[in-house]
């Protein structure tokens, strides 16, 4: 994934889910793989459970955001939204 | 009426001839003429229909080009380059580039062919397989080149025409897999005079955007239109697309037509799609795929700790157990038992033996009653009594009454039976029946 996508997720003031998800994957290999000591067991636990919330809301988006792009005379780039037909 | 002189060289009109009419040869009349053609008409294109082809053992090819009301001989030479002869075909419609000329020897005009072009359809085949070749060598094509596309994309530059088929099925697609994908749309025409150029300047344009705006940083574009003629695709066989694809900077998706519909596009992106759907779904195959494993894991964190807990616990319990055995007070809790066991067993052997005593008295008892104890009782009375009487016949009572006496040694007391060894004044004891008496030896 782009670096400059990354750091605009990051602005937005959250993980990116592509690292969440990794990291994620990470918890669960480790716990299943069962030589995580007792102790860490549950930290790791809360970890993973709070990367789930975050994936979990990453995907509940329900609506596609299209934007469409146009240069202006002046030969500035905007964005500007993209009426669109397409039903959900 | 003079005759004009002949000359080697005849100049014409170089020398004012008399007024006589001027008699060229055939040779200087058609050279006239070619002089004129090639002057005055010179380098062409004609289109027409070939007819009439011909190869000459020469190497040389001749065919006649003809249209409706017309036709001209042409002449393709051995020399000409094969890819322009291997166009030539009867009935193929063609434009030719060439000179046009004329044949003395046979007083005809002709074109002599330098190069031919399809008309029609065909024309853009060729063109097509021109334009790859080229760009292939050049590199444009390379799998090195080709960019591994992001797994998990979270903005996506779409070019492509803002109604149509292609945009609802993208849409469609990345609704239904994830709609989290931000898209930015760069619409352009995607067929027709000047679509080639609009659609690079979307893509420069994709660019651009993606670089200039850090918090929008494009992940990769995806370049699409719906199904359609060769023509129709047209646009995405042109040199202008496939360099701006190639100069792109952002990994780019192409997805033009149908599946059997292969552009130059297609060739020069990171990665084709057969459709604009199967591309959509190709970049939303990360996160789609992620779902169901996200909508576990909390499922599968639960259950790998309880299994470490169950285990953990477990572990516990036996070292605990082990521990517990341990004790001293359950060591002597073992002997107490081990002692309880151990009486019990004495015990049982004590009733064994006594029992089997009784039984043995019992036995002998019986036997003792059976045997009338009284009887033996009485007979053993008699049998001592008469042995009583014998002994005290035997006894010394008898003796003494009988008048005898026991002298014994008064020191010793033994009895005195021979009177050798008798020392005088030695006291003496006499028993007699009813008593005794003491004395001394007399010398």
């Amino acid at each position: 994934m782009s670096k400059t996508a990354r750091a605009g997720d990051a602005a937005k003031g959250g993980v990116p889910f592509e690292e969440a998800l990794k990291k994620l994957e990470g918890i669960v290999e480790a716990m299943e793989a069962d030589d995580l000591p007792l102790e860490t067991l549950l930290a790791r636990y809360e970890e993973g459970a709070r990367l789930v919330k975050i994936c979990q809301e990453k995907l509940a988006e329900a609506e596609v955001k299209i934007q469409q792009l146009e240069k202006n005379a002046a030969g500035e780039l905007k964005l500007k939204p993209f009426e669109t037909d397409v039903e959900p | 009426m003079s005759k004009p002189v002949k000359s080697q060289w005849n100049f014409g009109e170089l020398f004012p001839a008399e007024p006589t009419r001027k008699v060229l040869s055939v040779w200087e009349l058609t050279a006239d003429i070619k002089r004129l053609l090639e002057k005055s008409v010179g380098s062409v294109w004609v289109s027409g229909e070939i007819t009439n082809l011909r190869a000459q053992s020469s190497g040389h090819v001749y065919f006649t080009l003809k249209d409706v009301a017309a036709q001209l001989g042409c002449v393709l030479f051995r020399g000409t380059a094969a890819a322009q002869r291997s166009l030539l075909a009867d009935g193929q419609k063609v434009l030719l580039h060439g000179d046009v000329t004329v044949y003395e020897a046979r007083g005809q005009y002709q074109l002599i062919v330098r190069e031919v072009e399809l008309q029609g359809v065909g024309a853009l085949q060729i063109a097509f397989e021109k334009l790859k070749q080229k760009l292939a060598a050049e590199g444009l094509f390379a799998a090195e080149r080709k960019r591994p596309l992001p797994k998990y994309p979270q903005r996506i530059g779409l070019m492509t025409s803002s109604t149509g088929a292609a945009i609802r099925d993208v849409l469609h697609v990345v609704q239904r897999r994830n709609p989290g994908l931000e898209i930015i749309l760069a619409p352009c025409r995607v067929q027709g005079d000047g679509a080639a150029r609009e659609i690079a300047e979307a893509i420069r344009t994709l660019n651009e955007f993606g670089i200039r705006n850090s918090e929008f940083g494009i992940d990769l574009i995806l370049v699409t239109r719906g199904g359609g003629s060769l023509e129709d695709l047209w646009a995405f066989n042109e040199e202008a697309v496939a360099r701006a694809i190639f100069e792109s900077a952002i990994p780019v998706v192409s997805a033009v037509g149908h599946e059997i519909d292969f552009t130059i596009a297609d060739f020069v992106a990171d990665l084709r799609a057969a459709t604009p759907s199967a591309a959509a779904e190709i970049i939303t195959e990360g996160v789609f795929a992620s779902r169901e494993f996200v909508s576990e894991a909390s499922e599968l964190l639960r259950r790998a700790a309880r299994r470490k807990v169950d285990r953990e616990i477990e572990n516990f319990d036996s070292v605990a157990g082990r521990l517990t055995r341990l004790h001293p007070r359950r060591q002597l809790n073992d002997s107490l038992q081990r002692l309880d066991d151990l009486q019990s067993g004495l015990l049982r052997g004590l009733k064994t033996a006594a029992h089997s005593r009784n039984l043995v008295f019992e036995n002998l008892a019986g036997r003792f009653l059976r045997a009338k104890p009284a009887l033996a009782l009485k007979a053993r009375r008699e049998a001592l009594h008469q042995l009583e009487k014998r002994l005290h016949l035997l006894g010394p009572e008898q003796v003494l009454a009988r008048g005898y006496s026991i002298t014994t040694d008064a020191a010793t007391g033994r009895v005195l039976r021979v009177s050798a060894g008798l020392k005088p004044g030695q006291k003496v004891k006499t028993r007699l029946t009813d008593g005794e008496f003491s004395s001394r030896v007399e010398p």
